[in-house]
């Protein structure tokens, strides 16, 4: 794994690293005040790169995945 | 806004009366420093009203950086969004009100509230809540943070209004803007910088007593004489019966001491800044292949000192700025000014506004120990007024139209309340 910085904030903190231990290095990112980790590969960083704001927005809404009445957790 | 209920044509009446017998010519009433009501009645017709310094553009360079700032008692976030458009937010969640930001400064596109977790764009605007079926599912709320109505700036301040109309910017600075591009023009690249941090002071004195001091050329001698005599400051001279300098009341209730005619007779570039051009060779060089023969005048004349009304003081090469809290009680905010391209000014001026205004410093220390000890005078019954009449009758007009008297005279009292009462019977 490469380095371990934090991107954070008053409101949200996340460590970010490169992984390397796959067949290709995938960016692995940590919400420090769950746990929980996702890794996002290039092609998947691409597409956030090419994200319009709009939509991006849109994810910011806490309803719009995490805390919703329906969600499985 | 605070609810208010209209007022009646006959205590407006009262109003107008009541300041017009507290504001005389030559002097005041102690009062205005320590009723609460007159207190709670600048509030709405002073600092809820006019426009009111916040920060400057150079605090939040970045998209998504923001600045927690204050107009009084309010909390304010000054914020800048993807588009680089500066917005004055109200720290103030629109569910049930708690203090969405809680850092002093940050980088972040959005805003989610500790509380429930209403998330804002920096903007202001609405993403989102949790939970949303409760409110019968998404974008069904028309609520967002609130916005001063108006926000302009000039040469990187920013200020704004709680009013959605009135006097533009550019009115309300009037003559005092000419002194902000002074200011900008000292920098090579003709911007000026707010990044060297903030001294906050907790003075126990109400803001107004700070504001008239600002340009009070009378105490320096007896105040700051310690620290002129420790520095060898030639600063002293600068406001003694001799000096040639004068105390200029730009209208609006701004004034500044304008020590130009001073460092013109000198005709010394960097003096100003209390040293010779020696001192700071990139600096001067990079000016005068800038400037040409005109930097001369810039390298003699300097920076301004000027206050310009109601919160924001430039004092040569430190700023500051008042956050009046109560009658009897406010918090000044200091910071060294930072001059884009000029990095032999700028370590200078950090230096200086540490040991003027930091916790050892030598200048802001003393004038503070004279507001507090001038609010627990005013606060006494007798003889009831304050008075502003030095050099009343040694006033002259200058070439502008305005009126100056000499380094020591309280020109610039007179002329910010002439203004404050005009805005109090408004
Ligand atoms: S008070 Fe902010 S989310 Fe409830
Ligand atoms: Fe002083």
């Amino acid at each position: 794994m490469n380095g371990n910085e934090i991107v954070g904030s008053e409101f949200a903190e996340v460590a970010v690293s490169v992984d390397t231990t796959a067949n290709g290095p995938r960016l692995r990112l940590e919400d420090r005040r769950t746990g929980r980790v996702r890794h996002l590969d290039a092609l998947e960083l691409e597409a956030l790169v090419w994200l319009p704001d709009g939509h991006l927005s849109r994810l910011l809404d806490p309803s719009a995945d995490r805390w919703r009445e329906d969600a499985g957790s | 806004m605070t609810a208010t209920l209209p007022e009646t044509a006959h205590q407006q009446t009262d109003k107008a009366d009541k300041y017009a017998r507290l504001i005389q010519p030559t002097r005041v009433h102690g009062s205005l420093y320590t009723d609460p009501e007159v207190f709670a009645e600048e509030l709405e017709r002073i600092w809820y009203r006019t426009w009111v310094y916040v920060g400057h553009e150079s605090e939040v360079r970045r998209p998504g950086d923001y600045v927690r700032k204050n107009i009084g008692p309010q909390d304010v976030v000054m914020t800048r969004d993807r588009d680089g458009e500066v917005h004055l937010l109200l720290n103030r969640c629109a569910h049930r009100g708690n203090l969405v930001c809680d850092a002093p400064s940050g980088n972040s596109n959005s805003f989610r509230c500790p509380y429930h977790g209403w998330t804002y764009r920096n903007n202001g605007d609405l993403l989102g809540y949790p939970y949303n079926k409760g409110y019968g599912g998404k974008g069904k709320l028309a609520l967002g943070l609130g916005r001063l109505p108006r926000v302009a700036s000039y040469q990187g301040f920013v200020f704004g209004s709680f009013a959605s109309d009135g006097p533009t910017l550019t009115e309300h600075l009037g003559a005092a803007a000419g002194e902000l591009d002074r200011l900008a023009r000292l920098s090579p690249e003709g911007e000026v910088e707010l990044t060297a941090g903030w001294l906050k002071h907790r003075t126990r004195a109400n803001w107004k007593l700070l504001a008239e001091n600002e340009t009070d050329g009378y105490h320096p001698q007896f105040v700051h004489g310690s620290i002129f005599s420790v520095t060898g400051s030639p600063i002293g001279a600068l406001y003694s019966d001799n000096s040639t300098a004068v105390t200029r009341d730009l209208g609006g209730g701004h004034s500044e001491n304008d020590l130009r005619p001073e460092f013109r007779r000198f005709g010394e570039p960097m003096r100003w800044f209390g040293t010779t051009e020696d001192r700071v060779p990139q600096y001067v060089a990079r000016m005068r292949e800038l400037h040409g023969p005109a930097a001369e005048e810039i390298l003699v004349e300097g920076s301004p000192h000027v206050m310009i009304f109601p919160n924001l003081f430039i004092a040569e090469i430190q700023l500051f700025v008042i956050q009046p809290l109560a009658a009897g009680e406010c918090v000044q905010h200091a910071t060294a000014i930072q001059l884009k391209g000029a990095p032999e000014l700028n370590r200078r001026m950090v230096s200086q506004c540490v040991g003027s205004a930091g916790p050892a410093g030598m200048l802001l220390a003393d004038d503070t120990e004279m507001y507090e000890r001038n609010q627990r005078g005013v606060a006494l019954r007798e003889p009831e007024w304050v008075d502003i009449r030095r050099g009343v009758d040694r006033e002259r007009t200058d070439d502008n139209g305005f009126r100056i008297g000499t380094a020591t005279d309280e020109t610039g009292m007179r002329g910010f309340w002439s203004h404050y009462r005009n805005l109090m019977e408004a």
